[in-house]
């Protein structure tokens, strides 16, 4: 499962390291780390944001387990909800078969979220091509997503160009 | 290719070949001790008949009348109905003759049916050829990856879509530019409606869905969609966003489908001008993906040879 933590750390040498040994002794594995400078916060404390991959709830525990009694601060734990992209190239008249309705539609599914749109239009009666953004989080209904998709592309005559499955 | 690889298939499998008969639509010719292939090549411009003796012979009879182990069918692929490939097969395997064929037409219709009847009545089957010409991807699956379960097959099948799409994707250049010229090159037939509709792609899925993954499918379950309603618009925004357009066949989860796919510019399935890939999704080996030249006359003919080495090997011919 993959995790967000904000430490606080000492503004002293070795710190980072003190906070990631527990996380790796763990088999967990680091996916990003970004030092954030707040002058604001007191006692010379640094903020660093990590992002890692865990087994599970127990190693998560005893992670942080560790890193409260080697004085680190935990700031704020949270879940990435996993969010797979899936990306739909819409060929037809995108704009004048109600755009709003087809975001509209693809939004009413549980877990699914429109992001992005761009447009092409070349001429204002000939067909246009929409690319669109979608993002579907994990445990979303794929079968009534495609199902959408194939009814929104039958009802609208548009040709609807999917990306691979991740 | 056999003229060629005569001496090779004698060094190497130490097999011998010889061709008994060839029947085209012009007839039939044939010789029990070997037609002269080279003789063939010379004399028979226009057809068999040229050869001398040939007869106007049909395809079925000389392989109930004429003694040989091994039948390559190679006859024109047909989607309607199969024929005349289905009756050449089903009497091929009635006269207790191997088969080895690149049609794909009766294969995609009634796939179980002709290995049944095969296997009733002992004698080989075999069909890289049918799928992806000289691409591996049939005898890969079964035979080289034969302890892996496939649980999903995606790829590009179809030449004539490809080279369209890919040149579309260069150039910038209209759908209906890019088919004229390729009609013109040859890549493309003067009636390209089974490539561009995805008939052909979808014609190829099923007969891996069913070789490979062992499903019963039929062409009727195939999802369709061709490429004509592709733009240089569409192409251009998809670019904009880091993909290609590409018709993808893909079998997952008991769905086929034929469709143009947006297929991220550095993911291995895009593969350019007119070549051919296959992705495999194996339990144990993980994605295992294949690329070459999938048509082409000559070309095709590695994966028939290869067929009746396989079959020649097995039988001890």
């Amino acid at each position: 499962m993959r995790i967000s933590l904000d430490v606080e750390l000492e503004d002293t040498p070795g710190q980072l390291l003190r906070a990631l040994e527990p996380i790796s002794k763990h088999g967990g594995n680091i996916i990003s780390i970004v030092h954030i400078r707040d002058e604001k916060r007191p006692s010379r404390r640094l903020c660093v944001h990590l992002v890692m991959d865990v087994h599970d709830r127990e190693t998560l525990e005893v992670i942080l387990e560790e890193l409260k009694s080697r004085g680190i601060g935990i700031a704020r734990v949270g879940e990435d909800v996993r969010k797979e992209r899936l990306t739909l190239l819409l060929i037809g008249h995108v704009v004048d078969t109600d755009l709003r309705d087809t975001i509209d539609r693809l939004n009413a599914i549980e877990g699914v979220l429109v992001s992005d749109l761009s447009l092409a239009m070349t001429h204002p009666e000939a067909e246009s091509s929409a690319i669109v953004s979608i993002e579907v989080s994990q445990g979303t209904d794929t079968e009534k997503l495609m199902a959408a998709i194939e009814e929104i592309a039958r009802e609208k005559k548009l040709e609807i160009v999917r990306s691979l499955e991740v | 290719m056999l003229l060629r690889k005569c001496g090779e298939l004698r060094q190497r499998y130490g097999i011998e070949l010889s061709v008994v008969s060839i029947t085209d639509i012009t007839g039939t010719a044939y010789s029990g001790d070997g037609i002269d292939l080279r003789l063939a090549l010379e004399r028979c411009r226009r057809g068999v008949i040229d050869y001398p003796g040939a007869e106007e012979m049909s395809g079925v009879e000389a392989i109930r009348e004429i003694e040989a182990e091994l039948v390559v069918e190679a006859t024109p692929s047909n989607i309607k109905n199969g024929e005349p490939g289905m009756s050449h097969m089903l009497e091929a395997f009635r006269a207790g003759k191997h088969v080895v064929t690149s049609n794909k037409g009766p294969l995609a219709l009634e796939y179980w049916k002709l290995v049944q009847e095969a296997r009733r009545r002992r004698v080989e089957f075999r069909f890289e050829a049918s799928v992806g010409g000289a691409m591996p991807v049939i005898n890969l699956a079964r035979e080289t990856l034969s302890g892996d379960r496939v649980v999903a097959i995606e790829g590009i099948l179809n030449g004539t879509t490809n080279y369209i799409l890919s040149r579309m994707t260069s150039e910038g250049t209209s759908y209906e530019a890019v088919l004229k010229e390729a009609q013109e090159l040859g890549y493309a037939e003067s009636d390209p409606t089974y490539d561009i509709e995805g008939i052909d792609t979808a014609s190829k899925l099923v007969i891996l869905a069913n070789a490979v993954m062992g499903m019963r499918a039929r062409f009727g379950d195939v999802k369709v969609r061709g490429i004509t309603r592709i733009t240089p618009e569409a192409v251009r925004l998809a670019k904009e966003r880091g993909y290609v357009i590409k018709l993808i066949g893909e079998v997952r989860d008991s769905r086929l489908e034929v469709a143009p796919r947006l297929v991220p510019e550095s993911h291995p399935l895009n593969v350019g001008g007119a070549l051919n890939v296959a992705m495999l999704e194996c339990d144990v080996a993980g994605r295992i993906t294949v690329i070459g030249k999938g048509a082409g006359a000559i070309e095709t003919q590695s994966a028939i040879l290869s067929d009746i080495i396989a079959i020649s090997r097995r039988c001890g011919g």
